[in-house]
């Protein structure tokens, strides 16, 4: 008897996990045609980053050498990366909706509200990693050559993204926090501390002072290591590893926020 | 059991607004349920609880017999929900948000196509179906949201003012549509609405909300003959409007008086009848007749009865 309870609820559990995976794949799916459908809210996410990269490599390549980066392409490359999945208006797609009331068309749907908020991160993500592989294969073909080779790319990208991802959980909390699209844009204030505080510019050991033991503590300088990992050094998986555990604290704080605020707007 | 059962339901927001002041309903299996009341009076908020979107500040509810708190995503499978502003997806045409909703009710491969080409003929948008949301003109939304509100055959359907803003054709349509799902499907109808019309015409029974307290339950008819009178109205000078209420004040057969901007509403057992009095005592009171009508009471006097002002003319509520 208790077999049978104990497989029952292990059936309904399984459902349920399975429910929630099919119902947040299909919300991905509707963000991602509709970001195809306005090229315009994308396009300058690859543009600006881009045109980061081009700049910094033609104007600096002489000046990074004096600090012995000798793949300086390399080096910029992540940050680049991290520019393209970091720009973009994580949330704005929910404020859209709930202004215009589709969210609560799908609040009244079966589907996990947890679901909801996944759908909305699954859809940033794919966008985000496109993103993420196109200024990548440009930048290659402005010379850029992988310390791990090709089969570095993915993964690569892969990091970028999980952060971009992990970081739009901020975006999408703010949005079901508020529902407006003033605060959402200005949750991207937390990419400045958080991308300048690292070693955007410099590596760790021509950096000192406070900024150096600042640098220790923002999550985003292991996940840049790890990129540069990928770009610069060949397979180091100390380095990659601290970059996964980095994206895994941050993402476990946002989505935890994002939930949190999917919570508070039901209230 | 009833369809819809509301025991003390109530909702506070944190401004200290109290939207819903303890509300009890029933709603049985089959019927339309017309619940009335001007902007503001809880008719949204009320909705939003019972459709799982709102958690009650205290009491319960049970839609087809499910807890909307303990047992929310089941009340979700069967309910269908068009809310006041029609909730579409601009991006999207008309089919692919009626599969997105189908799937997202667990239909799945060709039973979704299936079924959202048939929501697209059942509202007169087959040839739209492909055109983007965006794109469609107020009275086609409002059928595509009620289109998606039935895509996975709901017990019970929960429509918000679901002509509000619309032209008279538009509302006639959805009019149409709501009492053929109704006859046809046996869908139990949950309507919040402020037009008098739309619920005298479309409801079994109706609800009257007021200030978040229900004030009156009963059907149209029932609510009319509750009054127990006709209805004399007046016509003075805003200037005379105190003397003429003192002056009809020892009307015979009169059951209440209510003065308002244009002149003063009676309520007189024998409405004919009390006519010809009515213009005596106002003539010896020297008071300067502008217009004397008399009619049967309708669902806006009964409104006016119950809660002291008329809802005819009221803009859209809403909510806090």
């Amino acid at each position: 008897m208790t077999t049978i309870s104990a497989r029952a609820e292990r059936q309904i559990e399984w459902n349920s996990v399975r429910e929630l995976t099919r119902s947040a794949l299909w919300l991905a799916q509707r963000q991602v045609r509709n970001t195809l459908r306005v090229p315009a809210e994308f396009i300058p996410s690859i543009i600006f980053p881009l045109f980061f990269y081009i700049v910094q490599t033609s104007s600096l390549s002489k000046l990074a050498a004096f600090g012995h980066i000798t793949n300086y392409k390399g080096f910029v490359l992540p940050v680049a990366l991290l520019f393209a999945v970091t720009n973009e208006g994580a949330g704005q797609g929910m404020v859209q909706d709930i202004e215009r009331g589709y969210f609560d068309k799908l609040l009244v749907t079966p589907a996990s509200r947890v679901s909801i908020v996944l759908g909305a991160m699954g859809g940033n993500f794919a966008r985000i990693a496109f993103q993420g592989l196109l200024v990548t294969v440009l930048a290659m073909a402005f010379g850029l050559h992988f310390a791990t080779g090709l089969l570095g790319v993915v993964p690569m990208v892969l990091i970028g993204s999980l952060w971009g991802i992990a970081f739009s959980g901020i975006g999408i909390g703010v949005a079901l926090r508020t529902g407006s699209g003033q605060a959402t844009q200005g949750a991207q204030f937390f990419a400045f501390p958080l991308m300048l505080l690292t070693t955007t510019f410099a590596p760790r050991g021509f950096l000192s002072g406070w900024f150096d033991k600042a640098i220790a503590y923002n999550p985003v300088t292991y996940i840049l290591e790890a990129m540069r990992a990928f770009s610069t050094k060949g397979w180091v998986f100390g380095d990659i590893a601290k970059g996964l555990i980095a994206v895994a604290i941050l993402a476990t704080i946002t989505v935890s926020f994002a939930l949190s605020s999917m919570r508070h707007r039901l209230r | 059991m009833g369809a819809i059962e509301v025991n003390g339901l109530r909702k506070a927001f944190p401004n200290g607004v109290e939207a819903v002041a303890g509300i009890d309903l029933s709603v049985e299996p089959g019927e339309i349920f017309g619940f009335l009341g001007p902007n503001g009076a809880g008719k949204s908020t009320t909705t939003r609880m019972l459709t799982t979107l709102l958690r009650p500040t205290s009491g319960s509810a049970r839609v087809a017999g499910l807890d909307i708190l303990k047992q929310s995503a089941q009340v979700r499978r069967v309910i269908g929900v068009a809310l006041q502003d029609a909730g579409l997806d601009y991006l999207a045409t008309g089919r692919e948000l009626l599969e997105i909703q189908a799937r997202l009710h667990g239909l799945s491969g060709r039973t979704v196509r299936a079924r959202a080409e048939q929501m697209l003929d059942l509202v007169g948008l087959k040839d739209a179906g492909e055109r983007r949301v965006g794109t469609y003109s107020g009275g086609m939304r409002r059928r595509l949201d009620l289109a998606s509100a039935l895509i996975h055959d709901p017990q019970i359907l929960f429509l918000d003012e679901p002509t509000a803003g619309l032209d008279p054709a538009s509302r006639q349509s959805i009019w149409d549509e709501v009492g053929r799902m109704n006859r046809e499907r046996g869908i139990t109808v949950f309507l919040t609405t402020q037009y008098l019309e739309e619920a005298d015409r479309l409801a079994d029974r109706i609800a009257i909300i007021d200030r978040g307290t229900i004030v009156a339950e009963g059907s149209p008819e029932e609510l009319k003959a509750g009054l127990g009178s006709d209805i004399v109205t007046v016509g003075v000078p805003a200037d005379q409007i105190e003397r003429a209420e003192k002056g009809l004040a020892k009307l015979e057969g009169l059951k209440e008086i209510q003065v308002h901007a244009e002149g003063l509403t009676l309520f007189v057992q024998d409405g004919s009848g009390a006519v010809a009095r009515v213009v005596r005592l106002l003539d010896t009171a020297k008071i300067d007749v502008g217009s004397v009508t008399v009619s049967s009471p309708t669902l806006d006097e009964v409104f006016l009865h119950l809660t002291g002002s008329r809802l005819e003319g009221q803009t859209e509520e809403v909510a806090p």
